[in-house]
């Protein structure tokens, strides 16, 4: 008989990186810094820090393999940093988080990603992660090599020393050497990743160099922390019976009608009375939650389906807000117009979700027949693979972006030179896939993106018929200008008329024409108007950055 | 052969159309918009409108009639382009009149071109291409109710390649000269009629021709003349090469009128044969509802491929398919024809509304060439074919 041997969690990932954002080279360095960005994001959010990040990626040479290069990967925060104790479980321990299963919507959940960073480094450069961290009070910073052990899932650290971080009061900097290759911009890029990850974060201040790239910063827009609500008690509805087993194990000494009403949102006398009538005894309802047999578990578990619970509370879900994502998406570029849109909170799935919409129209040449840019965000995260089965994709899709004014072929993205963003934030996104990749698109979600995408589609409408308006005005009097001395020269010729009759003609003709170019201005007139009020209505949320005044 | 009865028609060709004074009709028309202009006041340009929604069929006559449904451009910003257009290539046509230069439509384009990209005043009047031109030519007959041919532009015609060892076409051209042909001596080179084929003296070399066929495939009609029929039938063979262009149309019309013998017309068995070329030849077009009554041939009966020939010569066809986006193309057309075609909506057309309601229900189409199949060894098996279902008059 063959022996059946047990691997440790880090063995599994090792061996199955690709799962987690580590599949090809390029991948590599982007999930790298990705996950240490989102590290100190959230970090910084715990401390109630606004964020200062600044990133630098450089190549340092060939890397151990073909076709790669040495890529260093450097981050650092101004976070609370972290001890020696959590830096070895933070970077060399799978699994090892202080957010699973917390249901907040905070960008890291499992504990996998940065831990898969130092098993990647490890894997290619047979060296972990350097991290240097200095605590608040603390006078010294220290820094330290953790390499993962893979056999046990644990972090080991190395070359611990004490220096002096000038000018460093708290922080938190990774430095990870890695085999990669580096790609800035496309749907994959770095500073996709960057620009995306500022967008939606406008409290973050960002400083990178990338490559031969010229030095960035991107200002901070928002000096408001935001603040993570804290999580809400499990619906009823969301759980499996295994779950359900689990959670009653935590409220092992209540009785069952205590632990229904105390440890699940949404169920209350009523609720439990009317579990009553479908069969619960009030003897179960007496004995503790320790003291209940399996049989008589799955029997309550079959009842709480029966019944029709309120939907869960949204009070748990963060969102940018409407007035920092409009300060923020002047940070995208020369923007000319745009729109936003937050959602309330929706339940969708048992979940709540809060969907936000950003709509620009870019001031640059790019042709109206190439596709928008979809930005899509998973709590705050930019998700940059795999679009195509994406909810937010397909939320897009489903709309009618014609009649808003935009070109757009049968269900696919719309044209012109826009940048979409879509943001979904959740304790609990439905991904489908362990690197976060893409948004299992459920049917409920997607019509609440598509409606959040349908309100920025209205507002934008009114400043592309403004836009119309314009170019209808400037394309009439151009008009008139070319065709109108033809048009005589060729009445001319075949009539012979004297040249008064011409020059009558001819007054006659412009004063005809001209009448078009008045209708076409109070159109326009109109348009602005619509557009201003809208302005006073929204206030700073929807300004213009440049207004094309071309007429 | 049987004796064929055909109802006697008056001899009518182009030289019989009113003969219209252009170049005053287009000074009043200048002079009209010059005074609306004077007065502030937007000049209309009112044409007939081509349309199949305009077409009616007068089952006298055997051809489409417009309606009376007409087209406005009022001068404003938006017809500006199209009205400069029109005056632009009326001067170049009234010009041809003047000096009696013709140019086809092709011509017309370019020369326009030339003028817009070598003079920047005209620059702003620049054709995509030709079909813009096209469409404004078509406008100012439109306008007129006039036929291109009398403003001197012609179209670069196709098809109408036509082999016969008995008939002699007598051409009338300038200065009083005509040239005579003998299509008998032209071996299987076909004589080609172009520009006004209306004004065409046609005849008999000998005796009385029996019929003409128009075969909707010029190389199935080549294919006929080279394996001898025009040897063994006193018989014209015309090839259409699909739609029939207005010289076909044009051509047909004369045949008809001058030679007074049965035409018929030979296809596919589907309902893009029906309506865009055997309805075209028939009864014209809804594009060019003025010229129809020159530009059609009412008398023509369609030969086939009918549904009995399918059964009755076990004709190699095929089925179409609902999924196949072509195929299902050709059944959307058949429910359309029935539906919109005013040709095929009147009582005298029944029975060619049966063939299209066999189309739909069947799901099936038959190529012409499918009665090669029937005796592949036999080179005279599409004559014996034709010379068979004209005898025994299967034809529609």
């Amino acid at each position: 008989m063959q022996k059946i041997t047990k691997s440790s969690t880090a063995e599994y990932f090792a061996k199955n990186l690709q799962q987690v954002g580590f599949s090809s080279s390029t991948k590599a360095v982007l999930t790298t810094l990705k996950e240490s960005v989102d590290n100190s994001l959230d970090a910084c959010e715990e401390a109630g820090i606004a964020p200062h990040i600044k990133v630098k990626i450089k190549k340092e040479g060939m890397g151990s393999s073909k076709n790669v290069d040495l890529i260093s990967v450097v981050v650092e925060d101004n976070g609370p940093g972290l001890d020696e104790k959590n830096i070895a479980k933070v970077f060399g321990e799978y699994l090892a988080s202080s957010k699973f299963g917390r249901g907040r919507c905070s960008r890291g959940q499992q504990g996998i990603g940065i831990s898969a960073a130092t098993t990647w480094a490890q894997l290619t450069q047979a060296r972990g992660v350097h991290v240097s961290s200095k605590l608040k009070n603390s006078p010294k910073a220290f820094c330290v090599v953790v390499n993962m052990d893979i056999k046990n899932n644990k972090g080991v650290l190395k070359n611990k020393t004490s220096f002096h971080w000038e000018a460093k009061k708290q922080g938190l900097k990774v430095e990870f050497l890695v085999d990669g290759r580096v790609q800035l911009k496309g749907e994959g890029g770095l500073i996709t990743y960057l620009e995306g990850t500022a967008l939606v974060n406008p409290h973050l201040e960002l400083e990178y160099e990338l490559l031969d790239q010229p030095f960035r910063k991107i200002e901070r827009v928002s000096n408001k922390v935001p603040k993570i609500p804290p999580s809400s008690l499990p619906h009823p509805h969301t759980m499996k019976l295994g779950d359900f087993l689990q959670h009653a194990s935590f409220y092992a000494s209540l009785s069952l009608k205590k632990f229904l009403k105390t440890a699940f949102s949404r169920i209350t006398d009523k609720s439990i009375s009317l579990m009553k009538e479908k069969g619960l005894t009030e003897g179960l309802l007496k004995k503790t939650v320790r003291s209940i047999g399996e049989k008589d578990y799955k029997h309550i578990f079959s009842l709480l389906y029966e019944i029709d619970f309120p939907k869960p509370s949204s009070q748990s879900v963060l969102a940018v807000g409407e007035e920092a994502l409009a300060e923020s998406i002047n940070r995208l570029g020369d923007i000319d117009f745009f729109s936003v849109i937050t959602r309330k909170p929706k339940v969708c799935d048992y979940k709540s979700v809060i969907v936000e919409v950003a709509l620009a129209r870019l001031n640059i040449k790019k042709k109206e027949e190439e596709g928008i840019q979809l930005l899509r965000f998973a709590n705050r995260v930019p998700l940059q693979f795999d679009k195509a089965s994406c909810a937010i994709t397909k939320s897009v899709e489903s709309v009618n972006w014609r009649a808003y004014g935009l070109s757009q072929s049968k269900k696919s993205l719309p044209l012109g030179p826009y940048v979409f963003a879509v943001s979904v934030t959740s304790p609990f996104i439905k991904f489908k896939n362990a690197s976060k990749e893409t948004i299992d698109a459920s049917e409920e979600l997607v019509e609440e993106i598509r409606l959040a995408l349908m309100q920025a589609g209205q507002k934008l409408k009114k400043h592309i018929r403004k836009e119309k308006n314009t170019a209808d005005l400037i394309r009439k009097k151009e008009y008139i200008e070319k065709f109108a001395p033809i048009l005589i020269q060729k009445l001319k010729d075949i009539t012979g008329a004297s040249q008064k009759e011409i020059e009558g003609a001819q007054r006659g003709l412009y004063a005809i024409l001209s009448k078009d170019t008045v209708k076409a201005e109070k159109a326009l007139g109109d348009a602005r108007q619509e557009v201003e009020k809208l302005k006073a209505k929204m206030g700073s949320r929807l300004t213009y950055k440049t207004d094309n005044e071309a007429v | 052969m049987k004796p064929f009865k055909e109802e006697s028609l008056k001899k009518k060709t182009l030289k019989n159309r009113p003969k219209r004074d252009l170049l005053k009709d287009s000074q009043k028309l200048g002079k009209e918009m010059l005074k609306d202009l004077n007065q502030k006041k937007s000049p209309v340009l009112k044409a007939i409108k081509c349309s199949l929604d305009n077409s009616l069929y007068d089952s006298k006559k055997g051809y489409l009639v417009p309606k009376g449904k007409k087209v406005s451009s009022e001068l404003n910003v938006s017809s500006v382009q199209k009205i400069s257009r029109s005056l632009f290539l009326l001067d170049i046509l009234l010009g041809n009149l003047k000096s009696g230069a013709v140019n086809t439509k092709r011509e017309l384009y370019y020369i326009s071109k030339g003028f817009m990209k070598s003079k920047t005043f005209y620059k702003p009047l620049d054709f995509e291409d030709q079909s813009d031109s096209d469409a404004i030519i078509d406008f100012i007959c439109d306008m007129f109710e006039v036929y291109r041919e009398e403003m001197n532009c012609f179209a670069n015609d196709r098809g109408g390649q036509t082999y016969s060892k008995n008939l002699i076409v007598t051409e009338y051209l300038q200065k009083g000269e005509k040239a005579v042909i003998d299509l008998s001596s032209l071996g299987t080179t076909p004589f080609q009629p172009k520009n006004k084929p209306q004004q065409f003296e046609l005849k008999a070399k000998k005796g009385r021709i029996d019929y003409c066929i128009v075969i909707e495939s010029e190389g199935t009609a080549n294919t006929l003349v080279s394996n001898g029929m025009t040897k063994r039938h006193n018989c014209i063979i015309v090839g259409a090469q699909g739609v029939p262009s207005n010289a076909v149309r044009g051509w047909c019309r004369t045949i008809q009128d001058q030679l007074n013998i049965p035409i018929f017309f030979y296809g596919d068995l589907d309902a893009y044969t029906l309506q865009n070329i055997y309805r075209t030849l028939k009864a014209g077009s809804a594009s060019s509802l003025i010229r129809n009554s020159d530009f059609s041939a009412p008398n023509v009966h369609f030969l086939g491929v009918l549904p009995k020939d399918v059964e009755k010569y076990d004709l190699h066809c095929y089925e179409v398919s609902e999924k196949d986006v072509s195929e299902s193309r050709s059944l959307k057309k058949a429910k359309d024809v029935l539906k919109n075609d005013p040709f095929f909506q009147s009582k005298k057309n029944k029975k060619l509304t049966q063939i299209l309601k066999w189309l739909i229900k069947e799901k099936r189409r038959c190529e012409q060439q499918s009665v090669f199949s029937i005796n592949p060894k036999n080179s005279k098996v599409l004559e014996e074919f034709l010379v068979e279902k004209i005898e025994t008059n299967s034809y529609v």
